[in-house]
């Protein structure tokens, strides 16, 4: 399997026309005089798996929330799509196509699996704004849609059967894949996720290993942060490795395993 | 709603219907002006819970400042028909548009607070007002007050007699109609997009942003519904009282309306109403507590809060759901 | 005029420490719990009244009486704490404990209301009427006792916090809980005794406000909506600033009142109170609190 994923990624690469989807460029984030990211670089092509490793405390989670918009670089450049990105909040880079979910889960307990999902059309509802008072038939047929929709994004994380059960009481597992369901109702082209495994047995993680390769098919960009370097060997096409907030080495799956640094660093006793 | 599996039941319009014929019976019950004044503020309490309700049961920022906004409304209206004779109904649009308008400034500026700052920026809010309507007194007459307040002017419908709101069963068909018709409109958005954004935000406001809700717009959006809700009702008070002194508009009442909203069951619309009602109607029936009044109200809060987050919308889905297991779980799918 | 200055800035000074006293109270409560007690006003007043009653029905020593309003506010903290806060803080809701609170405030606000009426007390010490006079400025004794109290319970607390190991507890949850619980720290325990703490500087302070202030069941409501723009302005859970807060929201007011009206004393503090709000949020003095996510 990681081969046919390897030769898959090579042949990614070896396409002289691939886009560009993420670029970033000396990207810095400092927290009180610690420096969480230092001079950051990467170019995510269009329709990979891009996966981010390093040993606990690297960055990662600050390098992701820099690139959601959660946080804003103290210095450096990062495009989407040619668009600039720094300066831009949050919540504007999900109009762009930026979704991502969280390393401590962040669901609404308190509503429904099927209003999670709902949550996430935000930014897509196509209703006059005199309709959300006087709820016409521009009104109903984005309702149908979006549950119709929700469903179907439900199905593809295996939820279809919980809809309507509050979220909070869901099991760990689901809530991760609720959460990524909840993240693609935002209609992404880059989608991050941040230790989906984490918490996961293993049949899960089979589970979630095949809803990124379907993802990765459909044409979303996943960038992928994970401890389970089981899952990260399998479905990457590229993988930055950090450590202390620095660049340590990026390549394919292949060239990471045999980077010496890498090794030394991280793989040679953390390797699950 | 509880619909008990009788399709008809569990329809808006017809529940709607419904309140609309209680309204116009209540008068025609209690025809003595005590009870007919009861209903009147009752009527207003319920469109001060509701307003509340809003911007604290949907999108969860504890707004301490409905005080303000609901003096705001009156001493607006008041003024701009006594001092410049400008007609009633414009002078209420005035009226709600200016505390409607001063509740999007406290939240321009609030928002960026998080929930405790939000809620003593609010109540400084509050006592700034309350402190400028008391020592303004070239403007607001301060503690004297300003008397002789007329109830709104007669309506004329074409081949109908005038409806002379000096009646007290009009002034509350009046008052009572706009609260229905307020509450309906809350209602309509709450069901909508809107209200799942607004929840959103209640709920966690960084994946909120992460799935593209700008929290900061919607927050203040959900505060400006909320403090025009609180001035319209001011309006009415005015119109309906007749003096209009400072002290009426003191923060407890804040505290007051906040009663209301929790007893009644936060987040859900109705819980407010029906908090509203039960908070001006007990200590009437209960007469000879008058003054205990504030604790009842004290206590149920605090006690509500422990036992019962939910209010008596908790307890009544408690209680049916025990009796009606069906209608539970036929209601489970619709909105709150 | 500069005896007027310094006049005023003595009164400043005093009522400010007042001040510092029911605001670290409630710093210190946000700091471990990131909650607010909205009942602390009344425990002021209550504070205020059980040393009027002491002193007065009870013809018993001044210092009995703030002795007594001390232990009086530490009860009541503690069972706020173990009725409201402790069940609640399993809900995890932010804004339940802190409407809960306001719901105890009406309570007693209004119990002490029935009991006590809305006629003010005149809670005379000894000290209330013997003045020192100095180069023109007036001063009672009170006064004094006021400033060297306070100033001395700061210097304990500060002390406490900074050497002694429940201090250095205390501060540790209010930084990390979850860290210290892990280091041995029972954040209960610890927050039940900030609780006790906060609330027994909040009823000594009621003690020594009795005497200045107009003592009717709503004196703690009307210093306890200053005390919170002083622990804004100084930055919730910092108790430097909140020290630095409270003397300058005392000199605000009593500056405006000399030189603007008394009227305007709560819109002054307001202003300043949102002006800082706009400008930083975190305090004039406090540190960011990163969230982290």
């Amino acid at each position: 399997m990681t081969g046919s994923n390897e030769s898959a990624g090579v042949a990614h690469h070896q396409t002289a026309k691939q886009a560009i989807l993420f670029r970033a460029e000396g990207l810095q984030k400092n927290f009180g005089g610690v420096q969480a990211v230092r001079d950051i670089s990467l170019n995510i092509v269009d329709g990979v798996v891009f996966s981010i490793i390093g040993p606990n405390g690297a960055g990662k989670s600050t390098l992701l929330n820099l690139m959601s918009g959660l946080y804003q670089p103290d210095s450096g450049k990062m495009t989407f799509s040619g668009i600039d990105l720094v300066g831009i909040p949050a919540q504007q880079r999900v109009r762009h196509g930026i979704a991502r979910t969280f390393q401590k889960i962040r669901l609404f307990k308190h509503l429904s699996v099927l209003e999670n999902v709902t949550a996430g059309f935000h930014t897509r509802h196509q209703i006059p704004p005199w309709q959300y008072i006087f709820h016409g038939s521009a009104f109903r047929d984005d309702q149908q849609n979006c549950r119709r929709e929700a469903m179907e994004l439900l199905t593809f994380v295996g939820l279809q059967h919980r809809s309507q059960v509050m979220a909070g009481s869901l099991a760990y597992g689901e809530q991760r894949m609720l959460e990524i369901a909840r993240a693609l109702a935002t209609a992404p082209r880059l989608l991050m996720v941040d230790e989906p495994a984490a918490g996961l047995n293993a049949a899960e993680v089979e589970a979630l290993l095949g809803r990124i390769a379907d993802l990765r098919k459909r044409g979303i960009t996943v960038v992928l942060v994970e401890h389970n370097m089981d899952l990260v060997m399998k479905i990457a096409d590229r993988i930055l490795v950090m450590d202390y907030g620095q660049y340590l080495f990026e390549g394919t799956p292949a060239d990471v395993q045999a980077h010496p640094d890498v090794i030394a660093a991280y793989l040679g006793t953390d390797f699950q | 709603m509880l619909s008990f599996g009788i399709p008809m039941l569990s329809s808006r319009r017809f529940w709607f219907v419904m309140a609309a014929i209680v309204i116009g019976l209540l008068p025609l019950v209690f025809t003595d002006s005590y009870w007919q004044t009861n209903l009147i503020v009752c009527a207003i309490n319920v469109l001060l819970a509701v307003g509340l309700d809003f911007v604290l049961g949907y999108a969860g920022q504890l707004n301490l400042g409905q005080s303000a906004f609901y003096g705001i409304g009156a001493y607006t209206s008041t003024l701009l028909i006594m001092n410049l004779g400008t007609p009633f109904w414009i002078a209420f649009v005035c009226g709600v548009l200016l505390s409607g308008f001063a509740g999007m400034l406290l939240s321009i500026f609030a928002v960026r607070l998080r929930g405790h700052y939000l809620a003593i920026a609010s109540l400084g809010f509050a006592v700034i007002t309350y402190q400028i309507l008391l020592n303004w007194i070239s403007l607001t007459q301060g503690p004297l007050g300003i008397y002789a307040i007329a109830p709104p002017p007669p309506l004329g419908i074409p081949g109908l007699p005038a409806i002379e709101f000096s009646n007290l069963a009009n002034l509350f068909y009046l008052t009572a109609g706009f609260a229905l018709c307020t509450y309906i409109l809350l209602d309509q958005l709450v069901r909508s997009p809107i209200g799942e954004t607004l929840t959103a935000i209640r709920e966690d406001e960084v994946s909120a942003a992460s799935l593209g809700i700008n929290c900061q717009r919607w927050k203040v959006f959900a505060f400006a519904v909320s403090s025009a809700v609180a001035g319209a009702a001011g309006c009415f008070y005015a119109s309906f009282v007749g003096t209009l002194v400072p002290d009426a508009f003191f923060i407890t009442e804040s505290f007051t309306i906040l009663a209301m909203v929790i007893v009644g069951g936060m987040g859900t619309l109705i819980g407010p109403v029906l908090g509203a009602i039960l908070l001006t109607v007990l200590p009437e029936v209960l007469r000879g507590i008058g003054d205990l009044r504030l604790i009842v109200y004290g206590v149920s809060v605090t006690l509500v809060v422990l036992f019962m987050p939910g209010g008596m919308v908790q307890a009544g889905r408690l209680i049916f759901g025990r009796l009606h297991r069906r209608a539970i779980s036929a209601e489970a799918g619709s909105a709150p | 005029m500069l005896t007027v200055i310094l006049q005023q800035g003595i009164n400043g000074v005093v009522v400010g420490s007042l001040y510092v006293l029911v605001a670290l109270g409630l710093t210190l409560i946000y700091g471990v719990l990131v909650q607010i007690n909205f009942a602390h006003a009344d425990i002021v007043t209550l504070g205020a009244f059980a040393a009027y009653f002491v002193t007065h029905l009870l013809s018993g020593n001044y210092f009995a009486g703030i002795a007594v309003a001390l232990v009086v506010g530490g009860i009541l903290g503690w069972l706020v704490n173990a009725t409201i806060f402790l069940p609640l803080r399993e809900r995890g809701s932010e804004l339940l404990p802190l409407i809960a609170t306001i719901g105890v405030s009406i309570m007693l606000q209004n119990a002490m209301l029935i009991l006590l009426g809305p006629i003010p007390y005149a809670f005379n010490t000894p000290y209330s009427s013997q003045v020192i006079r100095f180069s023109g400025i007036f001063l009672t004794v009170q006064n004094v006792l006021i400033i060297v109290v306070s100033a001395l319970t700061i210097a304990l607390l500060y002390a406490f916090m900074k050497f002694t190991f429940l201090g250095k507890a205390l501060r540790a949850v209010s930084q990390d809980r979850e860290t210290a619980g892990l280091m041995g720290i029972n954040p209960n325990y610890v927050i039940m005794l900030t609780f006790v703490i906060a609330s027994a500087l909040a009823g000594m302070s009621g003690a020594m406000l009795g005497p200045v202030l107009v003592l009717t069941p709503f004196a703690g409501t009307t210093v306890i909506v200053k005390a919170f723009a002083i622990v804004i302005i100084g930055g919730f859970g910092n108790v430097e600033g909140t020290i630095i807060a409270g003397l300058l929201v005392g000199l605000i007011e009593s500056y405006t009142t000399q030189f603007l009206d008394p009227g305007l004393i709560d819109i002054v503090v307001f202003a300043l109170l949102l002006l800082t709000l706009a400008v930083r949020p975190t305090g004039l003095v406090a540190e960011k609190r990163e969230e982290n996510v």
